[in-house]
């Protein structure tokens, strides 16, 4: 359940070798092209462990920007449905950060809400998620701010955080623990754990000093404040292109369509979608309840930060930064965190959030 | 350019032809009822005009299993709608040059001009089409790739 | 700057336009700014580290921008070749905009990296540039600009890319396309894709497939491109935009060149002169044709 070890480098790269020996998938930051994003390896050394945060998160691997749902095949007038596998081929998930793996365990929430999604828990279940804490990444970085943090082991099995000739190894959970223990040749006694410590200060200092926010204040202020002019204008330079939300590890809207192929047979597709463009909300009658960019975003700002927590606990977002790095249009979510944290509460009687 | 490969034993391809009802259907009828006789390969869908054909018709051929495409219409100066060729005779030579960028061998798309009367000429873009596209072979590159996505699993 | 930004203060004061678009110092860099008070005029900026197409907000896709009233708009000579494209197109009446015409030896890749002009840092539509400040504009700011630091451009990597053989480029382009998600953003941050409903999105029939594997991606990209033949400005907004990384400015680029050496037509800043596709001339050319 709990405990602690010790991996070196070279054991690293032995523990690497075993499981792809032994068939399991190992994926890892990888770059490529001057971009890094969570990719196959066979060797550790092929991976970017101290690099760059991945620019894609941890979410491809689990919900795909398209998977089948089924496939179907008529003849006559029956139709016969092809189940796509649920479960799947194990995967170690080597130098996650801290941010994308809480995601995980954050998105848990809606995949098994009102219908276990068996395509994402069976990946869960395959996978091993091997985090390494982060030392901060940069200025749009806030994972602490949203109660979490560089060396968060939320959503981890095994949390290895860097110190001198390897990793000191926290063992998180149960899937951590049979992880190290079929692996015991790679493992040794726990050491360093000062030295990770004072890592772990650093990088929360580091993290901390981006943003600092209380996210019930700002989840109260946003139950109570839907119409506010606040609002007004965020949409203004906000292009509607859904680049936060194909990089943001925790946003998860789908669509759903059918492929034919010839005219007795095809495939139930699910593709990622996103809130933020125009024709997300249009209903059939062509009336768009949010018909411009104001709207849209202001959804985005309230489903991550009150919506969703009030269902299922958790805020809707790790602190990755990725949303504000890659926004072309400069919109910063630090910023607009700060702001709604600073704004005064005036909670109207009787609302609850 | 690709080598010219090898054609696969018993490979027959299919080839999906847009042609304009005035001109190159007219042509193509007149090719039948002379009896010339040409490659079986190819299936004729007939609009009013090369100026409404798309170059998305021309993608959804190729995934919905074409291994060449035809488009052909009036020649220049004899289109039934005055202007409809020229258009797309610029909007045809920007596809050609984009697929090939995209490394698409701009062999499997043959554009012609074929007048109501040119039965032969018909016949002789058909027979070269399928020859050309034979040696091709069969564009699975096209057709394959609903399985790659940016998932790296 | 200050000429900049008086002027902005100017036409707020006097009412000629009910906001001015430009750019500010965001918490991460330069970003679009959209000055409503004269006293905000101040915000303006405009530095090596302006590089969004400001036009993109003239664009008639977004409500909200046009609600604020009469704009006035910030724009390099690359940025005024989009506002022309939208006049010519009708999206755009000349006098319902003021053009602040800015000189501009150039900017850099990212809007939030460094602001030194290396051959570096620079964009890479940016050094083959020609035009230091914009024709299209109602007043002309800044001090004159050098030429931007020469070096590999768009038009090097694309003959790179053509020199490859036809294999090798499927290789490399199955490859970059297999990455992109369909987010659309190339089409949202672009001036020129303002189709109140996209091809793309149309269903009913639906001839590009919405799902991100490389068939469905390849029809967009393919769609994306021959619109935009013709009337692409180059701005390299799509790529920038694209969160995967792709390099979609190169393929806008490979038909704008196709356009030139075919139909003689170069981007231009004149909302007279005509666009080449939706036009023909009796003699094009037509050596691919049977």
């Amino acid at each position: 359940m709990s405990g602690e070890r010790f991996l070196s480098t070279e054991r690293g790269e032995r523990l690497v070798a075993d499981l792809t020996l032994s068939g399991v998938r190992v994926y890892a930051p990888v770059e490529a092209q001057g971009r890094t994003e969570y990719g196959l390896i066979k060797d550790l050394r092929e991976a970017a462990l101290g690099g760059p945060l991945p620019g894609m998160s941890l979410k491809s691997l689990f919900f795909p920007p398209t998977e089948p749902l089924f496939r179907w095949r008529q003849s006559g007038s029956e139709v016969a449905l092809e189940a796509v596998p649920t479960t799947f081929e194990p995967m170690v998930i080597l130098g996650v950060r801290p941010c994308d793996a809480a995601s995980l365990a954050v998105l848990d929430g809606v995949m098994g809400w009102d219908y276990k999604d068996e395509l994402w828990f069976g990946r869960r279940q395959a996978a091993t998620i091997l985090t390494i804490a982060c030392p901060g990444f940069d200025d749009a970085c806030f994972c602490s701010a949203v109660g979490l943090g560089p060396d968060a082991s939320k959503g981890s099995d095994l949390l290895l955080v860097p110190v001198e000739g390897g990793y000191h190894v926290e063992i998180v959970s149960d899937k951590g623990a049979a992880l190290v223990k079929a692996h015991p040749a790679c493992f040794s006694d726990p050491r360093g754990r000062e030295s990770a410590e004072a890592f772990r200060q650093q990088a929360r200092r580091r993290v901390g000093s981006n943003l600092e926010i209380d996210p019930h204040r700002v989840r109260a202020w946003l139950a109570g404040h839907f119409e506010d002019r606040f609002f007004d204008g965020l949409g203004l330079r906000c292009h509607g292109c859904g680049a936060c939300a194909s990089v943001c590890p925790t946003c998860h809207c789908f669509d759903i369509v059918d492929e034919p192929e010839g005219l007795l047979a095809g495939t139930r597709r699910r593709h990622w979608d996103t809130c933020q463009t125009g024709k997300f909300t249009v209903h059939a009658s062509g009336h768009n309840p949010r018909a411009d960019q104001n709207p849209r975003f202001r959804q985005r700002v309230m489903h991550k930060f009150w919506i969703y927590p009030a269902k299922f606990g958790d805020v809707l977002c790790t602190g990755c930064g990725r949303c504000t790095r890659a926004c072309p249009a400069g919109q910063n979510l630090l910023e607009i965190l700060g702001q709604l944290d600073r704004q005064p509460q005036q909670i109207p009687e009787g609302m609850t959030s | 350019m690709v080598a010219v490969s090898e054609s696969r034993e018993g490979f027959e391809p299919r080839i999906t032809a847009f042609v304009c009802n005035w001109c190159t259907y007219t042509g193509a009828d007149l090719a039948g009822t002379s009896r010339l006789q040409m490659a079986p390969n190819v299936r004729i869908i007939r609009l009013p005009c090369t100026g409404r054909i798309d170059p998305l018709f021309i993608v959804k051929a190729f995934e919905r299993g074409a291994d060449g495409v035809i488009v052909s219409g009036c020649h220049p100066a004899d289109c039934h709608y005055s202007e409809g060729n020229y258009h797309a005779r610029r909007r045809f030579a920007l596809f050609r040059e984009l697929i090939e960028f995209l490394g698409v061998d701009p062999r499997r798309v043959t554009f012609s001009w074929v007048s109501a009367s040119e039965g032969a000429k018909w016949r002789d873009v058909v027979d070269a089409t399928a020859e050309t596209v034979r040696d091709l072979g069969p564009f699975d590159a096209y057709r394959q790739p609903a399985g790659r996505t940016a998932c790296a699993s | 700057m200050r000429e900049l930004r008086e002027l902005a203060k100017k036409l707020l004061e006097e009412g000629t336009v009910s906001v001015v678009i430009g750019w500010e110092e965001g918490p991460r860099g330069v970003r679009p700014a959209f000055v409503t008070s004269p006293e905000d005029a101040e915000q303006l900026v405009f530095n090596s580290r302006s590089v969004h197409n400001l036009a993109t907000y003239l664009n008639p896709r977004r409500p909200q921008v046009r609600r604020l009233g009469k704009p006035a708009v910030v724009v390099k000579a690359c940025d005024a070749a989009s506002v022309a494209a939208l006049i010519r197109e009708t999206q755009l009446k000349r006098e319902d905009v003021v053009l602040i015409g800015v000189r501009c030896g150039g900017v850099v890749g990212r809007p939030d990296g460094p602001a030194e002009l290396t051959p570096e840092t620079v964009a890479r539509r940016c050094m083959d540039c020609e035009k230091r400040e914009p024709a299209l504009c109602d007043h002309l700011v800044g001090e004159a600009q050098p030429a931007p630091p020469r070096g590999e451009g768009l038009g090097a990597r694309l003959g790179a890319l053509e020199a490859m053989p036809l294999s090798e480029r499927w290789a490399f382009w199955a490859g970059e396309l297999a990455r992109c998600v369909r987010c659309h953003a190339c089409r949202e941050v672009c001036p020129l894709c303002f189709c109140e409903r996209c091809v793309a999105d149309k269903t009913v029939p639906q001839w590009i497939e919405s799902s991100p594997h490389l068939r469905g991606n390849l029809a967009w990209q393919m769609t994306r491109a021959l619109h935009q033949a013709g009337r692409c400005v180059g701005c390299g907004e799509c790529e920038r935009a694209c969160p995967a990384g792709i390099p979609l400015a190169l393929i806008n680029r490979k038909l704008q060149q196709a356009v030139a050496e075919r139909y003689n037509f170069k981007v231009s800043d004149d909302p007279g002169v005509p666009a080449p596709v939706g036009a023909f001339r009796l003699d094009d050319p037509q050596e691919f044709i049977r």
